[in-house]
């Protein structure tokens, strides 16, 4: 008999997380296109608007939905010579897997609430389990079996070797990646990513503990992707495009959105297990919990400054534009003008709200049954706020994927290997063996 | 003879792969954070909002000259379609009104999908009837007989958009120089 709790209703909104990784995917092709193209001296695609206030373009983010609709309507062919069941089923796996990967990452610190039962603990990740970070990796090793099958069953050499490629890499890296990350569950002596979490809150944050492990956890993290430099699964040069050869509209779509849920959710991982997650120095669970006022009202000012920024940029950008002589300059300056009142607007409020919350929030400790517990709204802002953290986190290490990709010249297939199993896996073990007897030696 | 080229030995930081790692990481940064900050600083052209500079003298659109009176300057004596060398002219003359005028043009078409821009047809012409300074460049339309300019599109053009200097491309219809020389010839 199921009992509609407070923990059970909890826990059942936190299925909500799943999408998380989800809303990364259009930042991140945006961020990819614009950001390579920053990087490159060139603009990028602003240019798809929304007919309204002057065509607003909300600097190019506007774009994904132009590209969505393409997908979406675009013929979806099947070659002939495809084998169609697999075909169809191959490009859904990546997706489903980036559904069901966030499901052991910890989103915010466990709260206690009271249910029927008295207080219950109700964690931050969706699947409390205690193999955590090991059912990560299992799921999302499966994911190239959707590059696999659909390269297999596209019936096509040029996708037949992008598919074998991708599983190469898959198995090689692989390794690499679980050895370098084993020294951080040595030292914390626990599977569970909040166990991790905690442990680094409580100590150091896992870069610091192991710095090796992190660059070569990442290296690894860039293969498992399939991202430059290590993007021999595609190539337009050898291979004419890589396993998703045969594959056109929204089943390349499938792909192309599961390759960056694959990258949202490895910076999660990579922002949970090195960066401290949810945590932040010098604000610690019951830190936030005690001065939630405090906090959120920061937290809210730092957006808005974002915001300001934001408006100020506009601002100048639209000067700028209208010595230019455009023949759309009336246009722009229209919507220069409601994005920097739009902007500075939103700053006002949000320093509003934020001093409010500064000036009357101070939360209380309220008791249920002899145990002081926090009460509920304090752990839900809590939680917002870690929430807030983790995703900021995970947004820079996915800056990280962008920059380096954009940095490093492409490896050769056989430097792949190479690197893969001369060097990484052998500083790896070395790197577990010295770990595991500095962990012997400090712990006893 | 074999020459060898030296190479330049790596040196031991340059090996190590990490450190190159980071510098090339803060070269591309660098042009990410200029651009981000200051996206004026990018050499990028807004185009198509604002025109780029295009000299005189670019190879682009043609366009016909005309006569005082407004009749096409051309006499319809085939040197250009002759020394095209993508075969994209075609001309169909007609006796021309003015006495002094064997031919003129009824029918000057260009096929812009299968013209080169090579210009030969601006050189071959002996009344300099063709040019190619419009500073048209760009060519877009949903239908491939769109390309085909005829006669009447290759004469609209507005003398304001060209030098006044030269006297010779500001010759546009509604002048009287023609039928005064016709009334000094006693043709009229």
């Amino acid at each position: 008999m199921i009992e509609f709790d407070l923990p059970f209703i909890l826990q059942c909104a936190k299925f909500l997380l799943a999408f998380v990784p989800l809303c990364f995917i259009p930042i991140l092709i945006w961020g990819e296109r614009r950001g390579a193209s920053l990087i490159q001296d060139r603009l990028g695609p602003n240019r798809a608007n929304i007919p309204l206030l002057g065509g607003l373009r909300l600097f190019g983010l506007v774009q994904n939905a132009p590209d969505g609709i393409k997908l979406f309507t675009k013929e979806s062919f099947i070659p002939k010579h495809a084998h169609k069941f697999w075909y169809i089923v191959a490009p859904m796996i990546p997706l489903c897997i980036a559904f069901l990967t966030p499901s052991v990452i910890p989103w915010f610190a466990p709260m206690a609430v009271e249910g029927a039962k008295g207080i219950a603990n109700v964690s931050g990740q969706i699947l409390d389990a205690d193999a955590g970070v090991l059912v990560l990796f299992a799921l999302s090793g499966l994911s190239v079996y959707g590059v696999v099958l659909g390269a297999w069953a596209s019936n096509s050499k040029y996708a037949l070797m992008g598919g074998m490629r991708a599983s190469a890499m898959m198995i090689s890296y692989e390794v690499s990646m679980g050895l370098s990350v084993a020294g951080i569950f040595l030292i914390v002596g626990s599977f569970s990513l909040t166990n991790i979490v905690e442990w680094q809150a409580a100590h150091v944050w896992g870069i610091v503990a192991q710095p090796l492990g992190f660059v070569m956890f990442l290296t690894s993290l860039f293969a498992e992707t399939g991202r430059a430099p290590f993007d021999v699964a595609e190539g337009d040069s050898e291979i004419v495009a890589g396993y998703f050869l045969e594959y056109s509209a929204i089943r390349f779509g499938l792909y192309y959105m599961g390759e960056y849920a694959h990258i949202a959710i490895a910076s999660a991982l990579v922002s949970t297990v090195f960066l401290g997650g949810y945590h932040m120095p010098w604000l610690g669970t019951e830190v936030i919990r005690a001065n939630l006022g405090l906090v959120g009202g920061g937290l809210l000012a730092a957006i808005a400054l974002l915001c300001i920024w934001i408006a100020y940029a506009s601002n100048r950008w639209s000067n700028i534009y209208a010595k230019m002589n455009a023949t759309d300059a009336a246009q722009r300056k229209l919507e220069y003008r409601v994005m920097t009142g739009l902007f500075s607007g939103l700053a006002v409020l949000l320093l509003v709200a934020g001093s409010a919350l500064a000036l009357f929030v101070h939360p209380q400790q309220v008791s249920v049954g002899g145990t002081e517990i926090w009460p509920l709204w304090v752990n839900l802002g809590t939680a917002a706020i870690q929430l807030g953290i983790v995703v900021a986190k995970t947004l820079f290490i996915c800056w990280v994927f962008i920059w380096v990709r954009w940095t490093l010249p492409r490896f050769r297939y056989d430097q792949v290997m190479g690197l893969g199993w001369k060097i990484l896996l052998n500083i790896a073990l070395v790197n577990l063996l010295v770990t595991a007897v500095v962990a012997k030696l400090v712990k006893g | 003879m074999a020459r060898i080229v030296p190479r330049t030995e790596m040196t031991l930081v340059e090996k190590a792969y990490i450190p190159e790692i980071a510098r090339g990481l803060k070269v591309t940064m660098g042009h990410f954070l200029k651009g981000f900050f200051k996206p004026e600083s990018i050499p990028v052209k807004h185009y198509p909002e604002v025109e780029p500079f295009v000299p005189r003298d670019y190879r682009s659109r043609h366009r016909l000259m005309k006569r005082p009176d407004g009749e096409p300057r051309c006499v319809a004596c085939f040197m250009c379609a002759t020394a095209c060398p993508a075969n994209c002219m075609t001309i169909e003359a007609t006796s021309s009104d003015d006495d002094r005028i064997e031919k003129k043009p009824s029918k000057f078409e260009i096929d812009q999908l299968v013209c080169v821009f090579c210009g030969l047809c601006v050189e071959a012409c002996p009344v300099d009837a063709i040019r190619m300074d419009t500073k048209k460049m760009a060519f877009a339309a949903d239908k491939r007989e769109t390309f085909k300019v005829g006669l009447e599109d290759l004469m609209d053009w507005d003398p304001k958009d060209y030098p006044e200097s030269d006297i010779q491309s500001q010759k546009a219809p509604g002048g009287t120089l023609n039928a005064q020389a016709r009334k000094e010839w006693g043709l009229q």
